[in-house]
């Protein structure tokens, strides 16, 4: 449809003007939010992840087109949208780097995933009950210093204890974090990069 | 004898004008006076706003007279003493004066005999240490690695103790937080023979970091803190990431990082004036591509350049970043980014150039990489001397007694010369092919490593004193309890 092909050009491009206009417009015409999402926005970083990969486009030009998403999203907010999955997501306890994380959260929202974001400095049990409250199927943790590591290790046996291991899964990333590690402390996946971080988390969302 | 003659001592090197170094100068200042940073410390907030910084819940503004007048009080030049009294392994930070070593923490190691990237351990610290103290272009130490064969919660002073064993070079050391601070300093003070001793004769060097951008945590204000009030020599250096946790312009990373460091200057001089004082940064790219900070860029160079003119420009001693790669083994690629950075630390002259072994971006440290850049580094100083010109060296004299078509193979002058003229390689070959066949067909990466086990294999530091070493060991049983305390 020519609305959602130029809802789809405009974030692509980083155009949040735009995004939110087309979007306003796509609504007001009567078009389903999930229908918006699926064939604007998720078509949109589907083509912004292919050039990403493809070296056309670089972590700036991922992070406007995010940011274009989010302004037509917002605008969505009230309507009901079907989730994947919801994903609670942050950066481990004493461990303020963030960049990578806000980046996995916001390629997981363009792909159709519901995201709770608790920030930084994350202690084990805020993730654990974060992802109680709101029925999250993956927990997904940060961390760029090898000092904090050892908390993502802390967060699986938290879950382990409050019996929550099956239907909580658990995905890492950062830095100083490597595969050898999450088979250590027994996460279900690990990705080296943003892009690889949303096909592992949709994967363990099933 | 000449009239009226400048000679240059050196390569001259010159990034940046004076108008432009004062440029940024300014932008650092009005940094920290109209926008400020966050500090994440109730003393030093209170300490700041005292002395007449402007302090609005966490952000900390300090008015320029401030950082003037710490600027004015660092020293420009101060020592930092071998362990075993040996002036040829002293650091003599001063104008003209580089040094080069490793850098800290990384998360893998490539093995020294074996080249597979593992984890630290205890053992790599004593063997960083050694090869550190036997590589005649090595100047100081840390300890490329996180020993991970122990709770980590103890690996900072676990690493000083390992190392100051191995060395009598002087160790650039870290720590998580002031507990560790607190037992390195002890363990110093041991090996220097008291207080009095290291405050006449310090031994050692601390390192702490802020966050970029702009914000200085507790643990790190801490330390500064404990630093300065113990008169230990101190370097406040942010990492900032050009495009990621800085802007995406050269001159923007240099005045923000410079910014940033002087954080710590202003408050180690508040608290011990004169104290000596390191302004740094590890100031680099992110790829915007792989999103890792570039440590084999061109811009590294640029950008350490010039926040060592602007270290200089300001009466500073600088902290700088050379020696290092992206690339995940010791190959050309390793061999060609350290050699770029190590040749452009050595042209404007940083005073403690290190990271020097640092591969894969920072995360792995490697000695292979360490022995091939000591090699870079012995060239990159013959270049830097320069050409000296006078009477003996213009040598027209023995031009014209050789004469057309004679040779000076065996003449006087070319004996008297070539020895000091002339760079000596150990590593790099320049044998002819069917010698260098014979020889074994090496390539550059496996003379490093035959040269780094020779090291391994037969150096022998010099040892602790007795008293030394039980004082140590008793430093690490008490951070075994605080460990223990801590974990119960």
């Amino acid at each position: 449809m020519a609305t959602l092909d130029d809802l789809k050009q405009a974030i692509i491009s980083g155009d949040r003007e735009q995004a939110k206009e087309v979007t306003r417009k796509a609504l007001g015409e009567g078009i389903a939010a999930k229908t918006i999402v699926v064939d604007g926005i998720a078509a949109a970083m589907e083509v912004v992840g292919e050039k990403f990969r493809a070296n056309e486009f670089f972590v700036p030009e991922l992070l406007i087109a995010q940011r274009a998403m989010k302004e037509a999203l917002s605008l969505m907010s009230g309507e009901s949208v079907d989730h994947i999955g919801t994903v609670v997501i942050g950066t481990v306890k004493g461990d303020l780097h963030d960049i990578g994380k806000n980046l996995v959260a916001a390629m997981l929202e363009g792909a159709g995933v519901k995201v709770v974001d608790l920030g930084v400095d994350v202690s084990p049990e805020r993730f654990v009950a974060a992802a109680k409250d709101n029925s999250a199927g993956l927990i997904a943790m940060s961390a760029l210093l090898t000092t904090t590591m050892g908390s993502m290790r802390d967060t699986v046996q938290a879950l382990s204890d409050g019996g929550l291991r099956e239907s909580v899964k658990v995905i890492i990333g950062g830095a100083p974090v490597t595969q050898s590690y999450a088979d250590e402390i027994q996460a279900h996946g690990y990705a080296p990069d943003a892009a690889s971080a949303v096909e592992k988390a949709k994967a363990l969302l099933g | 004898m000449r009239a009226n003659q400048l000679a240059n001592q050196s390569v001259q090197f010159r990034l940046l004008s004076q108008d432009q170094l004062e440029e940024l100068c300014q932008a650092a200042l009005r940094l920290l006076e109209y926008t400020g940073l966050d500090v994440h410390n109730e003393e030093a907030r209170g300490l700041l706003s005292k002395e007449g910084a402007w302090v609005d819940g966490a952000r900390v503004r300090l008015p320029s007279p401030m950082v003037m007048e710490a600027l004015a009080r660092a020293p420009r030049s101060f020592t930092v003493f071998s362990r075993e009294g040996d002036p040829d392994k002293d650091l003599h930070i001063a104008p003209g004066r580089f040094y080069y070593g490793p850098g800290p923490s990384c998360s893998g190691f490539m093995d020294p005999r074996t080249g597979a990237v593992r984890r630290y351990t205890r053992a790599d610290a004593r063997a960083v240490a050694t090869v550190c103290d036997a590589l005649p272009s090595i100047d100081f130490v840390e300890s490329l690695g996180s020993i991970g064969d122990i709770p980590y919660e103890l690996a900072d002073t676990y690493e000083f103790a390992e190392m100051i064993a191995c060395t009598g070079k002087p160790i650039v050391a870290w720590s998580y937080a002031e507990a560790g601070c607190r037992e390195i300093h002890r363990m110093a003070l041991a090996v220097a023979g008291g207080e009095e001793a290291f405050l006449r004769r310090p031994n050692y060097v601390f390192y702490c970091e802020p966050l970029s951008p702009l914000i200085s945590t507790t643990e790190a204000i801490d330390k500064v803190i404990y630093c300065a009030r113990h008169r230990v020599p101190l370097i406040f250096t942010p990492c900032v990431i050009g495009g990621a946790t800085g802007p995406a312009t050269m001159a923007a990373v240099i005045a923000q990082a410079a910014a940033e460091s002087w954080l710590g200057l202003v408050l180690g001089q508040l608290l011990r004036p004169g104290t000596p004082f390191c302004m740094g940064a590890v100031v680099l790219t992110m790829d915007m591509n792989q999103m890792v900070a570039a440590y084999g860029s061109p811009e590294l160079s640029l950008l350490q350049a010039g926040l060592t003119e602007l270290a200089h420009y300001v009466g500073l001693p600088v902290w700088t970043t050379g020696g290092c790669t992206d690339s995940k083994g010791v190959d050309e690629q390793a061999a060609l980014e350290g050699a770029l950075s190590v040749l452009f630390a050595g042209l404007s002259g940083g005073d403690l150039c290190h990271d020097v072994g640092y591969i894969e971006s920072g995360t792995t440290g490697s000695l292979q990489q360490l022995v091939m850049m000591d090699e870079v580094i012995s060239h990159v100083k013959r270049i830097i001397r320069g050409v000296e010109v006078t009477p003996e060296t213009t040598a027209v004299e023995v031009i014209d007694r050789v004469g057309p078509g004679g040779n000076f193979l065996a003449d006087d002058h070319t004996l008297s010369h070539f020895k000091d003229e002339f760079w000596f390689p150990k590593l790099m070959d320049r044998r002819r092919r069917e010698g260098w066949e014979v020889a074994g067909k090496t390539r550059m990466v496996d003379r490093a490593q035959e040269r780094l086990v020779e090291i391994l294999d037969s150096h022998r530091p010099a040892p602790l004193t007795s008293a030394a070493q039980q004082n140590i060991a008793a430093i690490l049983a008490e951070a075994d309890a605080r460990f223990e305390a801590g974990q119960s």
